[in-house]
């Protein structure tokens, strides 16, 4: 946990999957980039995102908010918001509020790849109204 | 600017922080640190800090609205069973008890926004009590206590 306020984002795009890595710490000081980053994403009319927690070392609940901010508008164009490769303590917070029921967390990103490949977007995560 | 914290206990137990969210991770490694101490894994560590993380951004943000010229004070309380941490601030009040416990099926289902903070301050946090500045004190206290063995 000891750690500063550093936060940054590398995006890829493969296969016209917009691939997010995040580094650092991601709270309430750095959740505007995250949100900055996955709008513009949107404003260019994308919709498959993947976000790879692997070099994160914290997220707070501003982070969260982040995520459920998107996942709405993102499912109903037909695309995704999947999570990957996150480490056991960042996994642990999207846990405890039982985040896991509504978003796709895979252990690696190439099973998120694969997903997007088949074409498995949201279908199976969508909570009914 | 908390005119009686050196009464209450010794410096080493007690930071302030200017009302910034850019001050938060210094926060965040003295809650750790002391958790750690205080003999919780570093998983229990994780979890106490990121509930004291949210108390403090729902404090700069409701009862300062990111004020940079104010500031609070965290305090650390140690006791044999108990691992109590209190947030002390001059601001507007803010009790976050005021706000209902949230169903998270149905924040799933209706895809909500924001109140997670508080929720996590409940799942982590064993008991919360909330003083606001009154007669007897000139301080908002928010007391977030930990029990040894949950």
């Amino acid at each position: 946990m000891i750690g500063d306020n550093k936060f940054s984002i590398q995006h890829k795009e493969i296969e016209q999957v917009n691939c997010l890595y995040l580094r650092g710490y991601l709270d309430a000081h750095t959740a505007p980039v995250l949100e900055s980053a996955i709008n513009d994403i949107i404003g260019k009319g994308q919709n498959k995102i993947l976000v790879n927690f692997g070099e994160l070392d914290y997220i707070s609940s501003a982070g969260l908010g982040v995520f459920m901010a998107f996942i709405e508008d993102v499912r109903d164009s037909g695309g995704d918001i999947k999570l990957a490769d996150m480490k056991p303590k960042v996994f642990s917070v999207f846990d405890l509020l039982g985040f896991p029921v509504l978003f796709d967390i895979d252990k690696e990103e190439k099973i998120s790849m694969e997903k997007f490949r088949k074409g498995d977007t949201s279908i199976k995560y969508i909570i009914k109204k | 600017m908390i005119r009686n914290k050196d009464k209450i206990l010794n410096k080493e137990d007690l930071i302030c922080a200017i009302c910034d969210f850019s001050e938060l991770h210094k926060i965040r490694n003295f809650i750790f640190s002391k958790a750690l101490v205080f003999g919780f894994d570093e998983n229990e560590a994780n979890k106490i800090t990121l509930a004291v993380d949210e108390a403090c951004t729902n404090l700069i943000k409701h009862s300062f609205n990111f004020d940079k010229s104010k500031e609070f004070c965290v305090t650390v309380e140690p006791t044999s069973m108990k691992f109590i941490v209190k947030i002390l601030d001059k601001g507007t009040p803010f009790n976050p008890l005021d706000v209902s416990e949230t169903n998270m099926n149905e924040y799933f289902k209706d895809y909500r926004k924001g109140g997670l903070g508080i929720q996590i301050m409940r799942s982590v946090m064993d008991e919360i009590t909330y003083n606001p500045s009154g007669i007897d004190n000139n301080e908002n206290i928010l007391t977030l206590t930990r029990y040894v063995i949950k």
